[in-house]
């Protein structure tokens, strides 16, 4: 398909239908997609929210400055305690028989009445050959998953669409595979009084640090992993090297830099899903025996990962390389730790001779994709990220960052997911929205968007514009590419359409900075 | 982070409706009686911190409902437990011979791996009405029932005047720590991948 079909595609399906509720997936508030009826309604029913939000928010507020703490907190409560209760968000995990596994907030063991209550209810639903998804209660959603002999609860007054709730389930399931592995539940058939809160102990950084990355990082509901920007020179150089420790019995070979990656390559036939990624990066960067940089820098643990392989261990190798960039190599032999330590030094030599690590750096200090620099139409020649990255000491570049209200037309920011490749490119937050508050409403917008765009029911879409109070957004999904783009509130629809289309023309032309890309002549 | 190992004990209260099996545990965690009675509907759960020999453990009560309607709670409730006490009341015969049937009930439900020695506690409870006078099934008669059903602990209670209580769960405790203790070996695999063709997940390949 060319561009000048998407470009067509676009603006056809927008304006052939500029009110139709189908293209809109938030039945129940309005259920329009056009820019002026129904905002009506969604203006008073924000009201009473915010209301009632101030109250609740005062309690979370109160300890979440602006820098998250990891690990468990609030360990003094109950479910007796009233600001347990008025906690937004609470995840519990229990086994079959009722036995607290895992909360959020509050001593587990003083929740062991709270957490039968919730096993009674499963089973007394499951007893009658059925399964308990849903319940609403007011504000409140019970979100409930089953595996096996583990229950998994959500209690939200978020407003996070249902969906979104379940994959949050699934994503902290799928963290207790990272450390367990499913052979956990052989340990209750044998024994349904099986506690496995002892094979947990120490691990609550991992968990807590995961639900908060549900507020922060879209990989948590794209399902779709990120690239730290970098040249397409520096990437290959990266991927060369991890290619070569590849071919000698190492089953992925991961180089990382927070939560984004810089390259990664796998065995033949083995790939690995972005889930798996999200939750292997979160593994490593929350517990803090993996990060003691240059003491005891490498380790050696097993790992599973749920999406290759759930019932099995695999064993993973982790180097870190500077505060911020480290190395996983995952093999399936246990004792592979001395070729793979000798795998880490070949890597880091290449990676110090090649200046990967300090372009790194460096592009961690850039960041990614500005608004402000997407490049004005009509569109002449090939761009690149580096236009402001390198050199990154321009005047311009200052300026630019320091005075960043938007792009033009309004646009406030992006995330592009490729369906191929399985990544997406995020850009960067203007000053219109940067606290983490801001952020956080920003991603849980994108994510409502998403579950819509996606929903079984009503779906899939096409094309989604929306405006309310706080942003104007838009989504546009074709067979290659999902587009989530928030403008500000006032923005012109006409004008936010055509900023879209740019938007993909730029991630078009800068495709080999801001993705890992497979066609490369080191292809696995 | 303490690293202490904490056990949690999931303790199955059961019995005929209005032999106190909610007074017994209202008694034992919150020292507190109340004359009025009030039918447990499907099951009520409490849970109480417990020290013995020098260890912290949690006891998860769940004390379900007496009547019969409420029995289809069956498995899900049974499951899992570490104990479970039987309550009947010393001035009702037919709250003692139904003590079979709760008994059978549980076993099949919630059929741990051994239920020949599986442990119960049976408690006979409201010992202070009229002075024991109204008594009608003796502490012989009781006694004897346990022992043939491979000697359960049994105590005498009033959950009214507190009575034996705390006895009798520091015995309920002690029984369910001990079974607690033959806990399941965690044994994970490890992937073999020459051996076959691993589950494949989406994307990255090209």
């Amino acid at each position: 398909m060319t561009d000048e079909e998407r470009e067509g595609e676009i603006r056809a399906s927008l304006e052939d239908a500029p009110s139709s509720p189908g293209s809109s997936g938030y039945a129940g508030e309005g259920g329009s997609t056009s820019a002026t009826s129904g905002s009506q309604f969604e203006i008073q029913h924000q009201e009473i929210e915010d209301d009632t939000r101030i109250e609740i928010d005062r309690i979370s507020l109160s300890d979440s400055h602006t820098s998250w703490i990891p690990g468990k907190r609030h360990l003094d409560e109950d479910d007796a305690s009233i600001s347990w209760r008025k906690r937004k968000k609470h995840f519990f995990v229990l086994s079959h028989s009722g036995k607290p596994i895992y909360s959020r907030y509050g001593d587990e063991h003083r929740l062991a009445g709270f957490s039968a209550t919730l096993q009674a209810i499963i089973s007394f639903v499951e007893s009658g050959g059925d399964s308990i998804k849903l319940v609403r209660a007011g504000r409140h959603q019970v979100v409930f998953l089953v595996k096996g002999p583990i229950y998994l609860v959500c209690i939200s007054s978020t407003e996070e669409p249902y969906e979104s709730l379940r994959g949050q389930l699934e994503l902290i399931y799928g963290q207790m595979l990272v450390i367990l592995t499913r052979s956990i539940n052989r340990c209750f058939e044998k024994n349904p009084k099986f506690d496995m809160t002892p094979l947990l102990g120490g691990t609550e950084t991992v968990f807590s640090s995961l639900i908060h990355s549900f507020s922060w990082n879209p990989a948590t509901f794209l399902h779709a992993y990120t690239c730290l920007p970098l040249s397409y020179a520096t990437r290959q150089a990266a991927g060369a090297i991890l290619q070569d420790v590849a071919d000698s019995g190492v089953l992925f070979a991961i180089l990382m830099c927070r939560h984004k990656v810089i390259s990664l390559v796998g065995a033949q036939k083995a790939s690995l899903h972005p889930d798996d990624m999200l939750l292997l990066a979160n593994f490593v960067m929350s517990s803090e025996s993996f990060r003691q940089v240059k003491l005891t820098s490498e380790s050696f643990s097993p790992i599973c990962l749920p999406r290759y392989n759930p019932s099995a261990f695999l064993y993973a190798y982790i180097d870190y390389f500077d505060a911020d960039t480290y190395l996983m190599l995952l093999t399936t032999s246990s004792d592979a730790f001395y070729n793979l330590k000798d795998c880490r030094f070949r890597v880091e030599m290449v990676l110090l001779k090649s200046s990967v690590l300090s372009e790194v750096q460096r592009s961690l200090l850039n960041g990614g994709m500005h608004v402000e620099d997407l490049p004005p139409l009509p569109h002449s020649g090939s761009s690149h990220l580096g236009q402001h990255m390198l050199p990154s000491d321009s005047p311009d570049r200052f300026k630019e960052a320091n005075s960043g209200i938007g792009g033009p037309a309004g646009l406030w920011h992006f995330m592009y997911r490729s369906i191929y490749l399985d990544q997406y490119v995020s850009s960067e937050f203007p000053s219109s929205i940067n606290t983490p508050q801001q952020q956080k409403r920003l991603y849980r917008a994108y994510q409502k968007l998403f579950a819509s765009m996606h929903d079984k029911g009503i779906g899939p879409h096409k094309t989604q514009f929306r405006r309310d109070e706080n942003y104007v957004l838009l989504c546009w999904v074709t067979q290659d590419f999902e587009l989530y783009a928030a403008f500000d509130p006032l923005a012109d629809k006409a004008s936010a359409i055509k900023t879209c289309n740019h938007v993909c023309q730029w991630i078009k032309d800068v495709e080999n900075e801001i993705f890992l890309l497979g066609a490369s002549p080191f292809s696995w | 982070m303490p690293s202490r190992r904490r056990t949690l004990l999931k303790v199955i209260i059961l019995g005929d409706s209005g032999v106190g099996k909610t007074s017994l545990m209202n008694q034992y965690v919150n020292k507190k009686f109340s004359n009025q009675y009030k039918a447990t509907i499907g099951a009520d759960f409490l849970t109480k911190e417990v020290q013995f020999e020098d260890r912290l453990f949690t006891l998860q009560i769940w004390d379900t409902a007496g009547q019969e309607r409420f029995q289809s709670l069956g498995v899900a409730f049974y499951r899992g437990a570490d104990c479970c006490v039987l309550v009947y009341d010393v001035n009702s015969m037919k709250s003692f011979d139904n003590l079979n049937n709760w008994r059978e009930e549980f076993l099949i439900q919630a059929s741990p791996s051994d239920p020949e020695n599986f442990p119960f506690v049976v408690i006979g409870n409201k010992i202070d009405i009229d002075g024991g006078n109204s008594r009608v099934v003796s502490e012989k008669k009781a006694r004897a029932w346990c022992a043939s059903k491979g000697n359960i602990p049994y105590f005498e209670t009033s959950a009214k005047e507190g009575i034996n209580v705390e006895e009798a769960f520091q015995c309920i405790a002690k029984n369910a720590l001990k079974s607690g203790e033959e806990e399941e070996l965690y044994l994970p695999d490890t992937i073999d991948v020459g051996n076959s063709s691993q589950p494949r997940a989406t994307g990255c390949e090209c």
